[in-house]
């Protein structure tokens, strides 16, 4: 696997940083018995190989015995070679060009005093890898992701207010080229967002109690991460994550069966989606990238599985979730792209129209769910009021929290296709030791009821 | 590592142009999970990589590979240079890098942080590990659950500004869950820079002894006594290292200190230090710009004291500010430095027990999950409790509690703090994310009043 990463971050005006790294390895898993043993190396040489097979196998050999289990079979072998879309090689783009679109960013929140820090950055990477197993699989793939954002920090005394633009935490990336990060149009956004983070500084903060509340795509796809997306992970639900990334509410007992949410509520998991920062030909187990309802009109019917999983509560296949990030971690159960299906709701400005009273939240700014993803809290960097089906004024530190099926059982209307939006996500971690998968989420504009706000 | 690290350091140096620095960092791993008494995963990790920062009129750029041929050096120290060259050409103004540091007029003397048998990594010390933990669970009618890792790791500085430092260091970890069939657990860890040290069976006793098999109760929201185990107080004093005594976030005025140095900002007994070679800390030598690590004294007898530095902060902080020998990255993080060593020094409680004494009625948590900043100015942060929380009545710990949601501030925890215990120990969450950098906190138990719950898993 060959893996090159490049970001490069502008802050107050000056290049603050350009990182580019590249690394090449191998990683071989191995089962001896009822033991798996895994071993990178960055030696790609017969005799390094040789080697890191060998040290794969001993430590499998070391393992306290216990009984084997299977592994769910594989429809069919894979073969042949994938390819991401990027249609302008982000590493193709001169730095010079680069920095002229962070500048002129960084330029359009320029002015105010009370403007502490303004950021600017984009980013790409390329990954490269192949797949052979003893199966007899034997494929390649290969894909961009490209993509960048924009923040500004405003304080006055003690308050302290950020915004970001499309998203914080890393910005909007998705499996696509540099055409991507030109569509998120940085610079035109770059006042509004310094602007509102002054604002900010001087808003009310936001009301406690319970409200309507209407989250923007982007709170939506966080949502769905954090409370359905891990809550789904077959691994999770079989106890095999609860040292470290926690278990489930959910069990094995309750697919088919569940009530997760309202009938509003239509959840997929899609490896195959254009642009899905969880998309590819093949997962790290040699399993053909697929598309699986999880969720249909509320229903549980299905969770995100890997070999493994699945054969341990008898599924006839795997669901093609076994991802690794990077030559030197092996395959984990991981989201591909779970995504909340459009509705009917219309637009944003119909949604709005559509609601006579509570709050409007956007971008993320905090989150924590406990460790069987079912008490959550969350915080964006904004809130506006609504009143009589319009827009009003601002809020700040807006925070809502919940009990999973609680909450998407209290959803009531999503946004219809015209308004679904694909949401990059680069830093979800899971496993030991740490891996961060990215994965997408397709969500748009939804609203619920009667939930918890302002509790932070 | 084909060469020692420091020799590959300097071979790599001369492919720099400029002021350039190479760090070297050679990682070797061995990760051993387990769930449901069994073995489930185990990683093992030889990877080393090499990379250039350079610096040009301020700006600075970072190439990386990890493959170590001449060839592949001379073009990531091609790619650092012409980044860095072409930034300082576009701008045609200074960047915000104040140049490498210095080096140190004396030898950077040694941690004393590396164990060779931890380096050994052999798998059947795991595997004994394992296999003692899951006996006893069997025992006492649990199933065992959790992590063993142990790491050596190789760290190079070479600089034309004339630094040369290289150390070894090891790290061990495990962490063992307990959990019975109707979903109760416990939980204990230990961390050490010895492989030796951690006993599966210990932990595993320690950790069953927290599985209480009663029905909880759920405590609702509202503020109440809270005696926090060693690792809960580890995980707030890791946020505030990032949040309070960040320099650079202090400089921009973002943080939690701002106007606050010099005056009192926790209880008087309360006394925080970031020591690097305090004996039970996973210790260092220098950090990732190659400046040698000082104890500093972060918090003394409750008045906030100082704030850390890489050589980036302390230029954006301006006047008297110097590195302190806190950069987590060649050239400085872009989210500045933090203390990676933090001891807070221990009180006169005996144990957790003579810690709940006084409380009438509160709370008792082993561990804290998923905690993430509210507010950052506000050091506030919200997070669950997981693995084993317990209510304290008439002054002893009691019942099983429903997990909580907590949503405070570290710092009004820490000037809310009534009594610590007398042993500090070396806690860690073993975040083993990139390439390894083990670290944890030394801490105590404490006791503190006025614990804000906001809400509860059903």
């Amino acid at each position: 696997m060959a893996r090159h990463t490049e970001n490069v971050l502008v802050r107050d005006g000056r290049l603050e940083r350009i990182d580019d790294d590249r690394s090449d390895g191998v990683g071989v898993r191995v089962r001896s018995g009822s033991a798996w043993g895994f071993a990178a190396t960055r030696d790609l040489t017969r005799a390094g190989l040789r080697q890191a097979l060998a040290r794969a196998m001993a430590i499998a050999e070391a393992q306290p015995a216990s009984a084997a289990y299977p592994l769910a079979p594989l429809q069919a072998l894979a073969r042949g070679h994938w390819q991401g879309p990027c249609d302008v090689d982000p590493f193709s783009i001169s730095l010079a060009d680069k920095l002229a679109l962070l500048m002129a960013a960084d330029e359009g929140m320029r002015g105010d005093p009370r403007i502490v820090r303004r950021e600017v950055h984009c980013q790409a990477r390329r990954e490269q890898s192949a797949f052979a197993s003893t199966d007899g699989a034997a494929c390649s793939q290969s894909f961009v992701h490209c993509g960048g954002g924009i923040g500004a920090v405003a304080v006055d005394g003690e308050e302290v207010q950020m915004r970001s633009f499309p998203v914080a935490h890393g910005g909007a990336v998705a499996a696509a080229g540099w055409e991507h990060l030109l569509g998120l149009e940085l610079v035109g956004q770059a006042p509004r967002v310094a602007e509102e983070a002054c604002a900010l500084l001087t808003a009310p903060a936001c009301p406690s109690g319970r409200s309507t509340i209407v989250l923007h795509d982007e709170q939506v796809a966080l949502q769905i991460h954090e409370s359905i997306g891990h809550a789904l992970e077959l691994d999770r639900m079989l106890l095999f994550e609860a040292s470290y990334a926690g278990t489930s509410w959910v069990t094995p007992a309750d697919l088919g069966t569940l009530r997760y949410g309202s009938p509003a509520l239509n959840i997929t998991a899609d490896a195959t989606i254009a642009g899905g920062l969880g998309s590819f030909g093949w997962d790290d187990e040699g399993v053909q990238a697929t598309r699986t309802p999880l969720v249909v009109e509320g229903q549980l019917r299905a969770a995100l599985a890997d070999r493994a999983s699945a054969a341990m509560i008898g599924l006839s296949h795997s669901g093609g979730c076994a991802r690794a990030d990077g030559f030197a971690r092996q395959p984990i159960v991981r989201m591909t792209n779970v995504s909340l299906e459009a509705g009917d709701a219309g637009s944003m400005a119909d949604l709005i129209a559509d609601t006579d009273e509570g709050l409007y939240l956007e971008t993320n700014h905090s989150w924590s769910i406990d460790d069987r993803r079912l008490h959550f809290q969350f915080g964006t960097e904004v809130a506006r009021e609504i009143r009589g089906g319009e827009l009003g004024r601002l809020y700040r530190n807006p925070s809502y929290a919940g009990i999973t099926p609680q909450f998407w059982g209290s959803l009531d209307a999503v946004c219809s296709a015209d308004a679904w939006h694909l949401w990059g996500l680069t830093n979800c971690g899971k496993g030991e030791p740490g891996q961060v998968a990215r994965v997408s989420h397709g969500a748009a504009a939804a609203r619920f009821r009667d939930v918890e706000v302002g509790v932070a | 590592m084909s060469a020692p690290p420091l020799e590959l350091a300097e071979r790599a140096l001369e492919h720099g142009t400029g002021q350039t620095q190479v760090t070297v960092i050679g990682e070797r791993s061995l990760t051993s999970r387990f769930a449901r008494s069994r073995s489930t995963q185990v990683t093992a990790v030889d990877d080393t990589t090499v990379e250039f920062l350079c610096a040009t009129d301020g700006h600075t750029s970072t190439a990386t590979t990890n493959a170590l041929d001449d060839d592949s050096l001379r073009d990531a120290a091609r790619r650092a240079a012409a980044a860095a060259e072409a930034a300082a050409r576009t701008h045609g103004k200074p960047g915000g890098y104040p140049g490498l540091p210095v080096p140190a007029e004396t030898p950077v003397r040694p941690s004393d942080g590396h164990d060779p048998a931890t380096a050994e990594l052999g798998p059947a010390l795991a595997g004994s590990a394992l296999q003692a933990a899951f006996t006893l669970a069997e025992r006492r009618g649990l199933e065992a659950f959790g992590i063993w890792t142990a790491g050596e790791v190789s760290t190079a500085i070479a600089t034309s500004a004339g630094t040369s430092v290289h150390e070894a260091v090891t790290d061990a970890h495990m962490r063992v869950i307990a959990r019975d069939p109707g979903g109760r657990s416990g939980f204990a860890s230990h961390t050490s820079m010895r492989s030796a040290d951690l006993d599966g069976e210990s932990l595993l006793r320690r950790a069953a002894d927290r599985v209480d098999l009663r029905e909880p109760l759920t405590l609702p929201p509202g503020e109440y006594p809270v005696v926090l185990e060693a690792e809960a107080v580890g995980i707030l004093l890791d946020f505030l290292g990032a949040l309070a005594f960040n320099g650079l976030a202090h400089a921009q005025g973002r943080g939690a200190l701002v106007d606050r140095l010099g005056t009192s900002v926790a209880a008087p007994a309360v006394n925080l230090a970031d020591s690097p070679r305090y004996p039970s800390t996973l210790r260092r030598a220098f950090d990732a710009e190659g400046v040698p690590k000082r104890p500093l004294p972060l918090i003394q007898d409750g008045v906030a004291n100082a704030v850390v530095h890489d050589t980036r902060s302390a230029a954006a902080a301006g006047g008297e500010a110097r590195s302190t020998g806190h950069a987590l990255a060649a050239g400085g993080d872009p989210e500045g430095p933090v203390p990676t060593n933090l001891v807070l020094v221990g009180g006169g409680a005996a144990d957790e027990h003579e810690l709940a004494a006084p409380i009438e009625r509160g709370i008792y948590v082993t561990r804290l999950w998923y905690v993430n900043p509210v507010r950052e100015r506000e050091t506030l942060l919200t997070g669950t409790t997981r693995d084993g929380t317990f209510l304290i009545e008439d002054g002893r710990i009691s019942s099983p509690l429903r997990d909580l949601r907590f949503t405070d501030s570290a710092l009004r925890l820490l000037a809310a703090t009534e009594a610590l215990t007398a042993a500090p120990r070396l806690v860690s969450e073993a975040d083993l994310y990139y390439r390894r950098f083990a670290h944890g906190q030394v801490c105590p138990a404490l006791r503190a009043q006025g614990f804000r719950v906001t809400g509860a898993t059903v």
